[in-house]
Parts: structure tokens; C-alpha cells; sequence
């Protein structure tokens, strides 16, 4: 149940997020007798059992970490990458454009390592339906098994498929559709017909490439989806630093005086050029109509 | 003091979430948007027998749309206010052809038409001067718009299809289209929370159903309704407000059921302190007493009774302490909020504080990198861009907002000293270190 509902003491079977240092997280399943040991130190399990989640734990020398509840934001921090994955800006901008809340039913293929796949079921739960497509044999067997270990298969039915080739097999069934797949376009058409028929529904792709952007919005076009639209999003991290405040007149004393004082007034600049993510891809909306949309008798009196 | 303590309640106009049902059609007395043919967004409510008024597009009845889908767009057809869904056009491809502006002068007399002419045409015809019609005599009497390029031939024609339309969509309101609405008509109401950071807001604070969350909300409503529409109604929302009463305005605009708004608790500021009376001088009365008053006086007494006792449970949800998260869009600087709410919010949940100024974040930023009681600190910035995809148009939209605020967020720990050691050895240790970082 881990994942998608918290508990505040830490039991033996729990996946714990090791938190060993700013961005070092690690994932550990509690086992009773069981050793952590990373680059800190060596933690024995059986000190953390009953801990309070958030609780700060020792090794044997006195190094120490915090033990996280997981969560699908801090998962995403530390899964194992079998391919690119998506984070918390493309996620959290698509689950509200999809309008995703506890009781929707959605499809997303790729599974890929699992990243949104876990945040999607956070947030469709206790009610909703994640149907994820995967065409890759080994990358689903290994997915199954995480959402199994992460108490999410209820929520999740994964599938081993080829989406372009043989379509998703579901029809009146969900309300947004989200595709990560090389060619989304050939996918488009399978994915109207899983749409819930009689009320609106949303679909997002994701695409890194602006052809295959043009692609799928002459597909999405051609199947009679509207509001068309493309979002970027992008999350910068901020820092704060302290600068000394040197004026020109430390410049004219350096050269008067060379003296002491003048290491002293030099500015230590501590930061390096900090790089971002400028890209992940390109993420183009739509929404599906209800069927027969426009024939639908005229509502005159 | 006990009629201004009384929340300000929302009412539950159905019992039933949209998400559950396969037809979520269009009820009375619903709260909608109306996408309107200039790109403006009109927010109305659907009151029965009536007709609503769409400024220059036109008005037309209510009843129409009650009981229709969602997402269709209709026309209006005449005077009396009648309408029928027409269909959704597709995007057109459009050709590159040889022609250029190189023969094209700026003139006020390329219309031939005058803003007089067109007007007695939609006066006279009202039924038949439909927008096709008038634009296609705009054009007509355009005398070099043969000339233009194929790209601003469609310019042209949408631009006046704004102009003329008598189109309009009703859409859902939902976190995203209540968010868009009032960060495009007044940004200040809602702290200046856009889309995209409130979405980043209620990922980095992990929000989900069965969970409990204490939330600081000055956006009149906006984040509270964001962290209820994502609970659904499962677990529980205590609001810490300004003033006696709440003002969460945009709960209104989301139609939520009974078993959403019944989710949300609030408390304003004064009674997060334990010691503050929850009302001063209230005497519950024993059933005689209540007997001998005057029916005005019953009256009263209910309805002060119902107040204190809504607040003496809040009271107790508050005060149960253990939230799985602290969520936070307000006026007053994070530390104040920090020292009185920690302490409610369980280990490893999430604090989540967004502010349009980076500035008003960087001291509790400081404080938290440095702080035993919190990991992950991070503050981060949104940038969203939105493009155009028209085929053969792709492009940025040229004007953009320049800021989307930042959010400073962490999760909770707890200093807990090392049971390796005896007390004394660690504050030795703590105290060789301190010598050693001052030296």
C-alpha cells in the first residue's frame, strides 16, 4: 500500500527512501536482519523498524541518513532508468491538463521505467483505472513487478502490446489518453475509440521532435479532435547565494595599497554555471468530442 | 460574533462526482464556461428559464443547454435566443502560393464596406445575416484581397469569424480551465498562481486521495479547490483562513459534490492556538431552557450552537495533528506560518509554499537548507510556453506571462539523536563539532 497511501512508522516489508544526502536517494526494502550499506556506512534494518517515517537513523560510526516515506516524486528520483523517463513538470502540467482525479480511467503507452505511470496512479486512486501498454517484453515483466511491490496493481493493467501495430483493444472505456510512443500518430485513431463515447476526454503526446509534432496533429485533425494545442514546460531550480558588495572604491584601494586587504576584497564568486533541463519534449493536447457531435438533434423549442 | 463565524457554504447542487458518471451532461444551476468566438471565457451560471446574455454575440435560452454534453459548440440562431450545435471545423491546411504584400498598401479605403453598412445588415437580417454571409461580403468588398498570401487570407477571414461569429462552447470547470479563467481576468485574486506552478504545487506536496492536508489558501479558493479535486472527497482539508470567516470563493465555480465540500474544514488563524477560547461566553442551554426561549431567540441560539460546534470539530481535526502535508499560497511570511503549523504535519510529508516573489521565500529557504527538520529543499521556478500548430503555422504564441511564481518545497524530519550513543558522548561530539565549524 506503500505508495499511494502513507503510514507514519516505518514496518519490515516497506520500500524506504534512504535520504543520504542532498539529491542521493535510494531505494531499500526493509528486511529484518538485513544490513544497508552504502558509501555512509553500514545500517542495520532491524534500527529502523517502527521509526517514525522522517526519522534520522545511525551506522555503527555514526554517519547518518533520514528514512523517506516513498512517494511517486521521490521514485522518480531513484528508479532504475531502463529508459528516459518523464519528471515532475511534464507530469504535473499533463495530469492537469488530462484532468486527472481519483476515478479516472486513462491508457498510457509507453510504460517505459515507470515514472508517470506510478504518479498517474497516486492520483487516480482509489477509484480510477490506469490501462499502460508496454511493447517492450522484458521492460513490462519488470514494470508489473514494481507496481506489484509498490501495492499498485489494482490500480494498473499492464499490457505487453505493440500499439501501433495492434491498437489499444479498448473501447468506451477511458477518459485521457497519454501516448510517449516514437510514432503517436498511428496510435490516434485505436485511441478515439477507447474514449468513453458520450463525454469529453483528453489526450496528450509526447514528443520530443517538432515532425513529430506536425504528425500527430494532422492525425489527431483528420480523427476529428479539437482544441489542438501545444505546451513546453520547464522547471529551473533556484539558489541563493551571498555576495560580497564591492564597489570601485575597493578597486582603487587594491591598487593604492597592496596589501592584506586586498584578498580580502576579492569577490568570491562560489557558483559554477548551472545547466538545466532546456527540452524534454514537446507536449501536444487535444480533446475528443462526444460522438455524433454536430448531428445531434438542435435543442429548439 | 457568531453570525460572522459562520463559514461562508458553498452549495452542493449534486450528489454525484462527473467522473462517475457516463453522461455527465449539463444540469441546472450549474457553474460553466463559455468559450466565446473572440477567445474570451464567460463564466455563468445556468439558471433555468432564463436567457443568457452574450453581449454583441447575442443571448440565448438556458434550458437549451440544459442536458446536453459538454465541449459541443452551438450557433445562436435568431432574436429569440434558440441554438443548435453546429460542427467543430478542422484545422485547413493552407498552400504557400506565389503571392507576397509587395503589392499590398496600407489604405482605409481597401474596405469598401463601411462599419455603418454592416451594421444595418445584421439590424435587417438578423436571421439570415449569418457570419458566413456578412464575411463573405467583407471580403468581397475587399479590394485587394486577392493580393494577400494564402497565410493571411486565413488571418483575415478568423479574424473577422471573431468579429461576426455567433458561436459559443460550454466547458467544464475544472483545475485546469478554473485556474486559466481567473489567471486571465484577475491574476491578483488568485496570488497569481498559474496553471502550471498550482499543477507543480500539488505533485511536489504528493496530494491524493485518503490523505490529510493542512492548507494556508489567499487565493480566494483556488488551491483548496485544486487539493479537494484531486482528493475527490476521500480524506480530509483543514483550511487555516484570514479573517472570522473563510472567503473560498473559487469553490463555487467547480460544482463539487456534497461528499467533496463536506471534506473541507477551516479554522481562521486564532484558533490554531490551543489556548484561545473557541467562543467567548457560549452557555450551552439544558432542553428546558431552550423551552423557555422566544422562537426569535431559537433561532439565534441554533444557529450560534451549529457554529460552535463546527468549530470545536475542526478544532479537533486540527488539533489530531499528523497531517501528510502542509500546503501553502499566502500573504504572510512562510517562517511565521512554519512556527505555527510544523508541528500538525507528520514525518517525511511534503511542505509546499508557493509565492509570486522569490524574495518573500528566501529567508524560510534558508532557514529549511539549514534546519535538522527538513531534506530536499529545493525553491524552483515554472517556465510554460504554449505554441500554435496549424499546419504549415507551427509557433510560439507571441505574447506569453513572464513569471508563473516559485515554490519552495521540502519534506519533514526529525532530529533524532544517535541511541548508539550515551547522551553525554553525543553532546560531547556536537560540542567538538561546534569548536571545530567556529574555528
Amino acid at each position: 500500500m506503500s505508495f499511494r497511501k502513507y503510514k507514519r512508522y516505518v514496518e519490515e516489508g516497506d520500500v524506504v527512501a534512504i535520504h543520504m544526502g542532498r539529491d542521493t536517494l535510494k531505494a531499500v526494502t526493509v528486511v529484518k536482519d538485513e544490513i544497508q550499506s552504502n558509501k555512509l556506512g553500514s545500517f542495520p534494518h532491524n534500527d529502523w523498524i517502527g521509526r517514525e517515517y522522517g526519522s534520522k537513523v545511525y551506522s555503527k560510526k555514526g554517519s547518518f541518513v533520514y528514512l523517506l516515506h516513498p512517494t511517486p516524486e521521490l521514485w522518480t528520483l531513484m528508479l532504475p532508468h531502463r529508459t528516459q523517463i518523464l519528471y515532475l513538470a511534464d507530469i504535473s502540467f499533463i495530469s492537469a491538463y488530462l484532468e486527472l482525479k481519483p476515478g479516472s480511467r486513462m491508457i498510457e503507452s509507453g510504460t517505459g521505467s515507470g515514472s508517470f505511470s506510478h504518479s498517474i496512479a497516486r492520483t487516480i486512486a482509489p477509484t480510477g483505472h490506469l490501462f499502460s501498454f508496454e511493447y517492450h517484453e522484458e521492460r513490462a515483466n519488470l514494470a508489473r513487478q514494481e507496481f506489484k511491490d509498490h501495492g499498485l496493481e489494482d490500480l494498473i493493467t499492464l499490457t505487453h502490446r505493440d500499439v501501433c501495430k495492434d491498437g489499444f483493444g479498448l473501447s468506451d472505456t477511458v477518459n485521457a489518453v497519454f501516448l510517449d510512443l516514437p510514432a503517436p500518430w498511428e496510435a490516434v485513431e485505436s485511441a478515439k475509440k477507447a474514449f468513453k463515447q458520450h463525454r469529453t476526454g483528453k489526450i496528450c503526446t509526447f514528443s520530443p521532435c517538432i515532425e513529430q509534432v506536425s504528425k500527430t496533429v494532422a492525425a489527431l485533425n483528420e480523427h476529428k479532435f479539437v482544441d489542438i494545442t501545444m505546451f513546453e514546460c520547464l522547471i529551473r531550480n533556484q539558489e541563493v547565494y551571498s555576495v560580497k558588495k564591492l564597489t570601485v572604491d575597493h578597486a582603487i584601494q587594491n591598487i593604492r595599497y597592496m596589501d592584506a586587504r586586498r584578498k580580502e576584497n576579492k569577490a568570491k564568486a562560489k557558483r559554477s554555471i548551472d545547466e538545466m533541463k532546456g527540452h524534454t519534449s514537446y507536449l501536444t493536447f487535444a480533446t475528443f468530442l462526444p460522438v455524433e457531435a454536430g448531428t445531434a438533434p438542435a435543442a429548439t423549442e | 460574533m457568531s453570525a460572522a463565524l459562520e463559514t461562508a457554504t458553498v452549495p452542493a447542487i449534486t450528489t454525484e462526482d462527473d467522473i462517475s458518471e457516463d453522461f455527465p451532461h449539463i444540469k441546472a444551476d450549474q457553474c460553466l464556461f463559455l468559450q466565446l468566438p473572440s477567445g474570451n471565457v464567460k463564466q455563468i451560471t445556468l439558471k433555468p428559464d432564463t436567457k443568457i446574455p452574450l453581449g454583441k454575440f447575442g443571448t440565448f435560452k438556458a434550458n437549451a443547454l440544459i442536458g446536453q454534453p459538454f465541449g459541443l459548440t452551438y450557433q445562436i440562431l435568431n432574436n429569440s435566443g434558440d441554438i443548435k450545435p453546429v460542427r467543430n471545423t478542422a484545422l485547413e491546411d493552407i498552400e504557400s502560393t506565389e503571392a507576397n504584400n509587395r503589392e499590398i498598401f496600407d489604405s482605409k479605403d481597401a474596405q469598401k464596406l463601411t462599419h455603418e453598412e454592416i451594421e444595418r445588415m445584421k439590424r435587417e437580417f438578423p436571421d439570415e445575416a449569418d457570419e458566413e454571409s456578412i464575411i463573405k461580403k467583407i471580403i468581397e468588398s475587399h479590394s485587394s484581397f486577392e493580393k494577400k498570401t494564402e497565410w493571411s487570407k486565413a488571418k483575415y477571414v478568423q479574424r473577422k469569424k471573431k468579429k461576426f461569429s455567433k458561436e459559443f462552447t460550454p466547458m467544464r470547470p475544472t483545475l485546469y480551465s478554473v485556474a486559466e479563467y481567473f489567471f486571465e481576468r484577475n491574476p491578483e485574486k488568485i496570488g497569481f498562481l498559474r496553471v502550471d506552478t498550482l499543477a507543480q504545487i500539488l505533485n511536489f506536496a504528493n496530494v491524493h486521495a485518503e490523505a490529510r492536508y493542512l492548507v494556508v489558501d489567499d487565493t480566494q479558493g483556488l488551491l483548496i479547490s485544486a487539493v479537494a479535486e484531486r482528493m475527490g472527497g476521500y480524506g480530509q482539508i483543514m483550511g487555516i483562513h484570514d479573517g472570522l470567516s473563510s472567503n473560498y470563493d473559487v469553490l463555487r465555480y467547480h460544482n463539487f459534490s456534497k461528499r467533496i465540500l463536506d471534506s473541507i474544514s477551516t479554522l481562521p488563524w486564532t484558533m490554531v492556538d490551543k489556548d484561545e477560547p473557541t467562543s467567548d461566553g457560549w452557555v450551552e442551554f439544558t432542553e428546558e431552557e431552550f423551552e423557555g426561549l422566544t422562537d426569535r431567540e431559537k433561532i439565534n441560539y441554533t444557529r450560534r450552537r451549529k457554529t460552535v460546534k463546527r468549530i470545536e470539530a475542526a478544532r479537533a481535526v486540527l488539533n489530531e495533528g499528523g497531517f501528510d502535508g502542509l500546503i501553502v499560497a499566502s500573504q504572510y511570511l512562510p517562517m511565521s506560518i512554519l512556527d505555527r503549523l510544523l508541528p500538525f504535519v507528520a514525518g517525511s510529508r511534503p511542505v509546499v509554499i508557493y509565492n509570486i516573489n522569490k524574495e518573500v521565500l528566501i529567508d524560510a529557504f534558508l532557514h529549511m537548507r539549514s534546519s535538522k527538520e527538513y531534506v530536499g529543499v529545493q525553491m524552483t521556478e515554472s517556465w510554460l510556453r504554449r505554441y500554435q500548430v496549424l499546419p504549415g503555422r507551427t509557433h510560439p504564441e507571441m505574447t506569453t506571462s513572464a513569471g508563473g511564481g516559485y515554490i519552495l518545497s521540502a519534506y519533514r524530519t526529525f532530529d533524532t539523536p544517535n541511541p548508539h550513543l550515551d547522551a553525554s558522548k553525543t553532546e560531547e561530539q556536537s560540542e567538538a563539532k561546534k569548536a571545530k565549524t567556529s574555528q
